[in-house]
């Protein structure tokens, strides 16, 4: 699975955010299976976290 | 970088049962919280959340709760034991946020009417927490027979639970300090 490679961007103040982990989701809905990762048996959500303000945000990795 | 943002540690008060004793093991614990330099807490009762319960997960995502669990670096779940485990509702509540979680300390409160502190909801409660993303502490606080730790009006009656308490918020304060450095600055392998 190739990784997205540019920085997320904070929705709160415009920072960089930083790429510290990636979890594991289920699939819930059935147009969520077609993003199902074969190998890993779900799919891959990267989580990334705001230095400046601390806000959370996530984005399905490709 | 180093964030100088106050640590948010909330406590989340896990049962909606009438005459719950977890509320005064609850308000207890942020009183001990508040005593901390630098730490902000507030208690966030799940009775009190507008949960519905005809849909689950992201579906029933209250925004109030969700944004208090982005700001949380911590969280001081405050559970009772209902037949060996815990509340159906707290995971219910729990389970509606996702990325909010994701690399946060997490420390349990077992309260029961027994002798045993809500061991066996702790126990239970482990992998719930570690699918969460949360990273569970390795102290508890126990509050068994809790009708003798606490009067009705919610008085501490054991101060060793004053020194327990402690203890639990020395390693979670670690903890979330800790997690909250790597979340800002330290990016995952790729």
């Amino acid at each position: 699975m190739a990784k997205q490679k540019d920085k997320m961007i904070c929705p709160k103040c415009g920072d960089e955010m930083n790429h510290h982990a990636d979890k594991l989701i289920d699939p819930v809905k059935p147009e969520d299976m077609k993003h199902v990762n074969p190998a890993l048996g779900g799919m891959v959500e990267e989580m990334h976290c705001c230095p400046a303000c601390g806000a959370a945000a996530s984005r399905r990795a490709e | 970088m180093t964030n100088s943002r106050p640590l948010s540690i909330p406590v989340i008060l896990g049962t909606t049962r009438k005459g719950r004793m977890s509320a005064h093991a609850a308000r207890f614990m942020v009183a001990q919280i508040a005593k901390r330099a630098g730490v902000a807490t507030e208690l966030i009762d799940i009775s009190k959340l507008p949960m519905p319960v005809d849909d689950a997960g992201d579906g029933v995502k209250d925004p109030e709760f969700s944004a208090k669990m982005v700001r949380a670096d911590a969280l001081v779940i405050v559970t009772p034991e209902y037949n060996h485990s815990f509340p159906g509702l707290l995971k219910h509540v729990l389970d509606s946020c996702l990325k909010e979680y994701i690399h946060k300390a997490a420390g349990i409160v077992g309260v029961s009417a027994g002798p045993f502190g809500g061991v066996r909801a702790i126990q239970d409660f482990l992998p719930v927490i570690r699918e969460l993303g949360l990273v569970n502490i390795f102290w508890d606080v126990n509050f068994g027979t809790v009708s003798k730790v606490f009067d009705e009006s919610g008085k501490l009656l054991d101060d060793a639970f004053v020194a327990r308490a402690d203890k639990f918020l020395n390693e979670l304060i670690w903890m979330a300090r800790t997690l909250r450095y790597g979340r800002d600055n330290i990016a995952l392998e790729s």
